[in-house]
């Protein structure tokens, strides 16, 4: 034992030593004088400095003569252009001073005094800069230099709209102050937290702020706050700026910077008691705004054409092609290649580079956008040039220098909502003027340009609204009001809004959030509610996750809401769709789609655990690795507010019967209100519970024979109406599982209530004959067998993990029953009846 | 009877079927003032339905329904039905589903059995919650009235109080082509219904017409020849002045032989700007420089003399190459290619021998336009003034007078030579 000891001890007195030698080391450059690391004398430099700057106390910073609140543009670059790191004390890197120098070339810059100035005089903000000025990455680091984290502890926060942006920002300022991402500067998305006790300077999605304020209502970690990107009006930013009005009031110590991008800032200043303006020019040309003479009939094929024209006739630079989504830009692209292939061939054109740009394409894709355009083939031939075909994101988010020419059809993909059929869908729509300015703005970044719009002038003037609707008036509010709930917000309806939503779109959210039993008939939130708001995920699916032990599958429903959170992880490359569609086929369950993405995500664990290469795994499964990691980060993240709150962790046995029905009927403890019933038994048409909205199951499901009645995951809108990830029920779980939405009283006259009201006297007639007379059929017969079962008490997360084998080799015997159905599939398309009776063996027995 | 006097205005398509359950609600009224819409909900769907029915009666409804029921729709009026009940769960406030709680009969089922068979309308759902909005009551509870924006207190606001509309995009359209479209058939049914207005005259009107008409032909037709004979006598005239009058020359009216060059006087700066390539010959002065009496005619005919060249011409630069313009010149043709391709090989100098057409054929020409949309008999009577004026020729006496004075002619006018 006593060596033991020695032994430790020896370890600390080199840890001292190690720390002795990297202290005389740094003391050694000069810059530093070495008695200031004596802890004993410590004391002496604080009285020294009198500031009490907490973090950096152990070294002499240009800081330490500022003050806050008073310090000039002047000063702030003297310390800036310091050996030392201001905040750290470290020596300033060489890439630091490169860096700064393009810094200082920035647009923004000329107007840091003048920004100072400003600041020091107001307590609310409006700042205006195009793209290109700067303002993101320097505004916040301004603010930094006047604000001065160290000497009172709180922090600066700075919004952005789209987590990538929060990221690559945050990574781009960590490097513009030398420090370490995570460590002064970090950030904080849905999910994942990079920050840490020295961080002074956040970047962070507005939704990652507004749930940050649950906790803390007058938001008082922060002593600046910074929105960034406030013209884009997302349904956070807004709902942060109607919160960041009252908490002013309330803290006059609280700084607040509304940043726009457009010139309509007009509105900010008007919504924020007419704050003071400051507008930094961007650095743009003019571009050239050229029409078409007639409507044309096909915006696709015109688009196409037009960027092949341009090839053929106008100077170098580079094309920026607008449409609204994958399918069709990968289309699009496709045609420009073949046809510009054919030009070259014939008319001696120079080669031209394609790329497709949009969210769902992975990161490394996307960067290639950034790539140089292709050289000319001979010396002396025409020159080459690239072409981006792009959905909006090109539109405000991303710079793409070079582009000189835009070529714009006046579409884009918009999310949409109406709270009258409670459809919430992706629709292509026109484009606002604003946005079309903002097109037209992406030709003249390095040069003039022009760009090229695929309507007439009288359709650009009489069509198009002037400004793209803010988001909040485009979405279901249910999340939304739930937050604000917990946010203290008591009077709903007066609520402080820039544009607020309609009426009947409040009315719809309260009322689905009653349903869930999120508020009460008062309107107040219940423990459910409080609960539900803790998860950062819509109310259905947080319902369904915390309701999920009474169903003891909280483990599979955990997996499954994350599989949900995140985009398909299905993959289905245009040139291998059978192939793709026939792995699927290996995790399908003919009874659900959310039973397949859960089969599929156990098969990924199970590899995962076998040590395989899981992005080569991946890929031969025509799987998504990215979206597949991410479900598992976010599964994580999940299970770890699940433990705060106390849900239980627990599964049914594998070898249970009832392990699938279990989670089929966990599904509708959130989502009872999206549930469809066939029209007719013979018929492929589905109507939605009191919607009455006629749809069909989307072709990507994996349900081979759908039920009468579905619970679907989300109502798809194009020309046709889709349900998509859909699963079987049974409509006495409806009955059982939410009497309230399903009280027959409130059910207009029809088919459904008709349907529901004959289950209900068959539930009552099974009842009286066998006298049990507990509750509904299906349910009550699980219920007892689940308590007489001792397997089904709670497992553990290392049983859990075993389960997980269990799943994947059980999934083989899965995937035997698959063979089994496609031999039969020939017999099937022969006979329907013999056809039915068949797959009535396969779905397992309820 | 008030749901049934909104109805027709959600859905035209409705109209038929509309009408039809007017008339049923009409008939009902009479009796039962209480349940209107009673018939209309249990005509056809509702189970508990009517109280007199027979057996007979009900096995027949059921199975009339089974068959509907049964019955596989056509995807064309799956789309139809989806789309009106998108349209009428999207056209209906939410709190007017709640302050008109008595059930009306939803228009969106009897549009889509306009269009397919009567059978869907049993699908109908009827709209009207019983139950009052806990929703609803809860912004009650915040102060807020039906009809009311959303928002601060203070502000006067113009927010909305209608959600947004969607609007459906199907295809690849462009923007405008819609609203164009709708244009055009507007336009086109304000013509169609303008013809019809025309088509309403009586039948004195009718002979009336006819007899105008028929005044106005033979009025038009003495013109025509007017306008010949002025245009021969200052040919005459011309020839025998020698051009003293300038833009005035002959034309060679009916000059078939394209090869003969008989571009009498065309000067090579004016001929360079000649559009067509083409032997030829024809006017070569500008329209304007003919008298407007009768300028109608001679442009006329140039006209005709285009339209006649016109394929000839077409097949002539669709051998150089069709995409060129015809202002192209092919340096690379030596003489014998020209030859080749019936270009004039003779003319070296002048290498756009081209039939010669009045230069500002295609241009507007207000004098003539104005003279043109005066009456005939107006017409007519400038024309018999110009050559008396100019000739001393009386149109009528169909001769020709020593001087001014013109003595002999009995007037001006038609009537004065009876």
């Amino acid at each position: 034992m006593a060596s033991h000891d020695d032994k430790g001890v020896k370890r600390s007195n080199m840890e001292d030593n190690g720390q002795d030698s990297k202290r005389i080391k740094r003391a050694e450059n000069g810059d530093v004088a070495p008695e200031k690391y004596n802890p004993y004398l410590a004391h002496l430099n604080e009285d020294g400095n009198g500031n009490g700057n907490g973090n950096n106390g152990d070294f002499e910073s240009p800081l330490d003569s500022f003050e806050r609140h008073n310090t000039t543009a002047v000063q702030a670059a003297q310390a800036e252009d310091s050996e030392l790191n201001p905040w750290t004390g470290q020596p300033h890197s060489q890439r630091y001073f490169d860096i700064l120098k393009t810094r200082r070339d920035l647009p923004v810059h000329k107007q840091r005094q003048e920004f100072l100035d400003m600041y020091h005089n107001t307590q609310i903000l409006v700042f205006v800069g195009e793209t290109g000025s700067g303002k993101t990455t320097q505004i916040p680091q301004y603010v930094l230099y006047d604000e001065l984290p160290h000497t009172n502890g709180k922090l600066i926060a700075c919004t952005q709209p789209r987590r990538v942006a929060a990221m690559s920002v945050a990574q781009r300022v960590a490097n513009e102050l030398d420090v370490e991402l995570g460590q002064e500067v970090g950030y904080s998305i849905r999910f994942e937290n990079r920050t840490g006790p020295k961080t002074m300077l956040k970047y962070m999605t507005d939704g990652q702020l507004l749930r940050e304020s649950m906790h803390d209502h007058d938001m008082s970690r922060y002593s600046c706050i910074i929105l960034d990107e406030a013209h884009e009006r997302t349904l956070a930013t807004d709902i942060l700026m109607a919160l960041l009005k009252q908490i002013a009031a309330r803290r006059k110590d609280l700084k607040i910077i509304v940043m726009s991008a457009t010139l309509d800032a007009q509105k900010f200043q008007s919504y924020f008691y007419n704050a003071p303006l400051l507008a930094v020019p961007g650095r743009t040309f003019p571009v050239e705004i050229f029409y078409t003479p007639e409507p044309e009939r096909d915006y696709l094929e015109a688009a196409v054409r037009t960027v092949l024209q341009i090839h053929a006739t106008e100077p170098e630079g580079d094309i920026l092609l607008f449409l609204t989504g994958e399918e069709e830009i990968e289309d699009a692209c496709r045609r420009i290649s073949l046809e510009v292939d054919d030009m070259i061939r014939e008319s001696d054109a120079g080669p031209m580079k394609v790329y497709p740009l949009y969210g769902t394409l992975p990161p490394a894709h996307q960067q290639r956008i950034f790539e140089k355009a292709p050289e000319p083939l001979r010396k002396g031939g025409r020159p080459g040039r690239k072409v981006i075909v792009s959905t909006n994101i090109a539109e405000t988010s991303l710079t793409i220098d070079g582009i000189v020419y835009v070529v714009d059809p006046g579409f884009s993909k918009q999310k949409i909502y109406n709270p009258r059929s409670r459809v919430e869908s992706l629709l292509v729509s026109p484009i606002s003027k604003a946005s079309a300015q903002q097109r037209a703005g992406r030709a003249g970044r390095t040069r003039p340009g022009k760009c090229f719009r695929l309507y007439t002038e009288k359709a650009f003037k009489k069509e198009l609204i002037e400004q793209t609707y803010p988001e909040i008036l485009r979405s279901n509010l249910a999340n939304t009001v739930l937050e604000l709930k917990k946010l203290g917000v008591e009077d709903l309806v007066h609520f402080d809004l820039m544009d607020p939503p309609a009426p009947e779109t409040m009315m719809r959210a309260l009322e689905e959030l009653n349903y869930l039993a999120c508020l009460d008939d008062d309107g107040e939130l219940t423990r459910l509610g409080g609960m539900a708001s803790e998860f950062p995920l819509d109310p259905a699916l947080a319902v369904m996750l915390i309701s999920s032990p009474e169903f003891y599958c909280s483990n599979e429903i955990l997996s499954i809401v994350s599989l949900l959170s995140v985009p398909s992880i299905w993959v289905r490359p245009n040139n291998a769709r059978k192939r793709a569609d026939e792995m699927k086929m290996q995790f399908a369950h003919p009874d659900g789609d959310h039973l397949t993405l859960l089969n599929a995500y156990h098969a990924y664990k199970g590899a995962e655990t076998n040590g395989e290469d899981m992005k080569r795994w991946c890929h031969e499964h025509f799987l998504s690795y990215r979206h597949l990691s991410s479900a598992d980060n976010v599964r994580a993240q999940l299970k770890r507010i699940m433990e705060t709150h106390d849900i239980d962790l627990v599964s049914t046995p594998f070898q249970d019967k009832n392990y699938y029905t279990n989670i089929r009927r966990a599904l509708l403890a959130g989502f009872f209100m999206q549930v469809a019933m066939r029209e007719s038994s013979n018929s492929k048409v589905y109507k939605t519970v009191k919607d009455d909205q006629l749809v069909m199951i989307h072709p990507s499901t994996s349900v081979t024979s759908p039920y009468d009645w579905v619970v679907y995951n989300e109502f798809v809108l194009t020309t046709k109406q889709y349900v998509r990830t859909v699963t079987n029920i049974r409509p006495e779980w409806l009955l059982e599982i939410a009497p309230v939405y399903y009280d027959l009283d409130t059910f207009e006259k029809g088919e459904i209530k008709s349907a529901l009201t004959r289950i209900t006297d068959k539930v009552k007639r099974r009842q009286a004959i066998k006298g049990s007379g507990s509750a509904l059929s299906g349910g009550s017969e699980e219920k007892d067998t689940k308590k007489d079962k001792p397997s089904l008490t709670p497992m553990n997360v290392t049983e859990f993990i075993d389960l997980v084998g269990v799943v994947v080799e059980a999934k083989d015997e899965n995937l035997e029953k698959k063979e089994n159905m496609k031999k039969s599939k020939k017999r099937w398309r022969k006979g329907r009846k013999k056809t039915k009776k068949e797959a009535a063996l396969l779905v397992p027995p309820v | 009877m008030s749901s049934t006097t909104k109805d027709p205005s959600t859905n035209g398509a409705a109209a038929a079927a509309a009408a039809d359950s007017d008339s049923e609600d009409d008939y009902m009224k009479m009796t039962f003032t209480d349940e209107p819409t009673f018939t209309t909900a249990s005509s056809s769907k509702s189970k508990s339905g009517k109280p007199i029915e027979t057996s007979l009666q009900r096995r027949l409804r059921l199975q009339r329904e089974g068959e509907i029921r049964g019955r596989v729709k056509s995807k064309a009026e799956l789309a139809a039905e989806e789309e009106a009940r998108r349209e009428a769960a999207l056209s209906t406030s939410l709190f007017d589903k709640l302050v008109a709680p008595s059930p009306k009969a939803a228009p969106s089922s009897s549009s889509a059995s306009a269009s397919a068979s009567p059978a869907p309308a049993a699908a109908a759902p009827v709209i009207g919650v019983t139950a009052k909005s806990k929703g609803l009551a809860m912004m009650a509870k915040m102060g807020f009235v039906p009809g009311t924006a959303l928002g601060a207190k203070s502000t006067d606001s113009e927010a909305r109080t209608e959600p947004i509309k969607i609007s459906i995009k199907d295809g690849r359209e462009g923007i405008g082509l819609e609203s164009e479209r709708k244009r055009k058939m507007r336009e086109a049914a304000e013509a169609a219904g303008e013809m019809a207005k025309k088509a309403k005259v009586d039948e004195e009107g009718y002979r009336e017409r006819v007899r105008r008409e028929r005044e106005e032909a033979r009025l038009e037709r003495q013109v025509h020849a007017a306008q010949k004979v002025a245009e021969g006598m200052d040919e005459d005239y011309g020839d025998e002045v020698g051009g003293e009058e300038g833009g005035i020359q002959k034309i060679e009216e009916r000059d078939d032989d394209d090869r003969e060059d008989g571009s009498e006087n065309g000067s090579d700066s004016r001929e360079k700007k000649r559009r067509k390539k083409k032997t030829g010959a024809s006017s070569s002065r500008p329209l304007r420089a003919i008298p407007v009496v009768y300028r109608g005619l001679v442009r006329s005919r140039e006209e005709a003399e285009r339209e006649r060249r016109m394929p000839y011409d077409l097949e002539q630069s669709s051998m150089l190459s069709s995409t060129r313009l015809p202002t192209y010149v092919d340096d690379e043709l030596d003489m014998d290619d020209k030859h080749a391709l019936g270009k004039d090989i003779g003319a070296v100098h002048k290498p756009w021998n081209t039939y010669v057409m009045a230069e500002d054929l295609d241009e507007e020409d207000p004098e003539l336009d104005e003279f043109n949309a005066l009456s005939p008999d107006e017409r007519l009577r400038r024309l018999v003034l110009y050559m008396r004026d100019k000739h001393h020729y009386c149109f009528w006496c169909k001769a020709k007078y020593e001087d001014a004075e013109m003595d002999g002619c009995p007037g001006l006018t038609e009537e004065d030579h009876d």
